[in-house]
């Protein structure tokens, strides 16, 4: 397990979703992929943290609570990530929701106005 | 005795593989409940990966709003707006959005590959015994130095696995609230927006007051 095939494996996935985007016509779907391709942005977040020391550990400078705490930038971001991406998601749903209301398709071909 | 390098080794492929098969099946799979089930599986298998990377908060996270959260929101999604007769057909363009995705899967491969990643071997021997190995907070204010849990000598410090935070959790949580106090806020404040959002977009638009039929039918003789 090295960087590059933790980086590969999140490129194929965040790949999976940009296909799976373009590709579908229920917008569910298009959502669904949307969320893969956040968790692969994810996973290359989380390798970087995992992988790759920051800029104070690599200083040799006694260590300190801050130095240790920059190894853990890529956890943040993560969590930050996974925060947005849960209220995009039910945002997502509420549009699709009253989009389906408002035609009773969801179609991706028919969303092309949001006033009913 | 298995060697710990090789199952986590074992555990990552098999982790990598359970996401991206599930997530082949997501964008394939013509039934949306079916889709949302497998990206359920594909998050679970994600969530996997974090554990084997020593990311154990974030790995927490993830199952916790994604398998859990995010999976029943989509099936609850499903259930209420998908025909899931209609189903989702892949639309004309695929060919091309397959092209897309592989270019970029070649851009970012590519990108992977050739860089020369720095890595935790370069770090001193005292930063990786106290990553590896726990290391306590002393002091408070400008005065705060670490110290290694039962530190005894520098150079008797053994790596054993390149770099994993033994107990990220609590320094994620000083983290969280120290260095990144306003990102923490605003991520609030974002949650309550979309709740907000989300109400507002999902009301009835159209509350169809009783009163004016009433109204209407008492007019009516008149």
């Amino acid at each position: 397990m090295t960087i590059e095939n933790v980086l590969l494996v999140s490129a194929v996935l965040f790949a999976i979703g940009a296909y799976g985007v373009v590709s579908r016509s229920s917008l569910i779907t298009v959502i669904m992929s949307l969320e893969l391709m956040f968790n692969g942005v994810v996973i290359a977040a989380v390798a970087f943290s995992r992988f790759t020391p920051s800029a104070a550990l690599l200083s040799g400078d006694p260590l300190t609570g801050e130095a240790i705490r920059s190894a853990l930038t890529g956890h943040a971001f993560a969590i930050f990530i996974i925060s947005v991406a849960a209220g995009e998601a039910a945002l997502a749903f509420a549009l699709v929701f009253a989009m389906y209301r408002a035609g009773e398709s969801i179609e991706i071909t028919d969303a092309s106005q949001m006033k009913n | 005795m298995i060697e710990v390098s090789t199952l986590t080794t074992v555990a990552f492929w098999g982790a990598s593989a359970m996401t991206l098969g599930f997530a082949l099946i997501v964008v394939t799979q013509r039934d949306v409940f079916r889709a949302a089930i497998a990206l359920a599986g594909s998050f679970l298998g994600v969530g996997i990966l974090y554990f084997v990377l020593s990311a154990e908060f974030v790995g927490v996270v993830q199952i916790l709003v994604y398998v859990g959260a995010i999976s029943s929101l989509m099936a609850f999604a499903v259930m209420f707006i998908q025909d899931v007769k209609a189903g989702s057909r892949p639309v004309q363009g695929r060919l091309v959005g397959a092209a897309v995705a592989v270019l970029i899967l070649a851009a970012v491969a590519f990108t992977a590959l050739n860089t020369d990643w720095s890595t935790m071997d370069e770090i001193s021997d005292q930063v990786a015994g106290a990553l590896t190995e726990g290391y306590v907070q002393v002091g408070t204010g400008d005065e705060i130095r670490i110290e290694k849990v039962g530190f005894t000598d520098p150079d008797e410090v053994v790596v054993p696995n390149g770099g994993v935070l033994v107990d990220s959790t609590s320094a994620i949580g000083v983290l969280l609230v120290r260095e990144y106090v306003l990102a923490f806020e605003i991520i609030g404040l974002l949650l309550v927006a979309a709740l907000i959002g989300g109400l507002l977009l999902i009301r009835d638009p159209k509350p169809e007051p009783e009163v004016v039929t009433g109204s209407e039918k008492r007019e009516a003789p008149v």
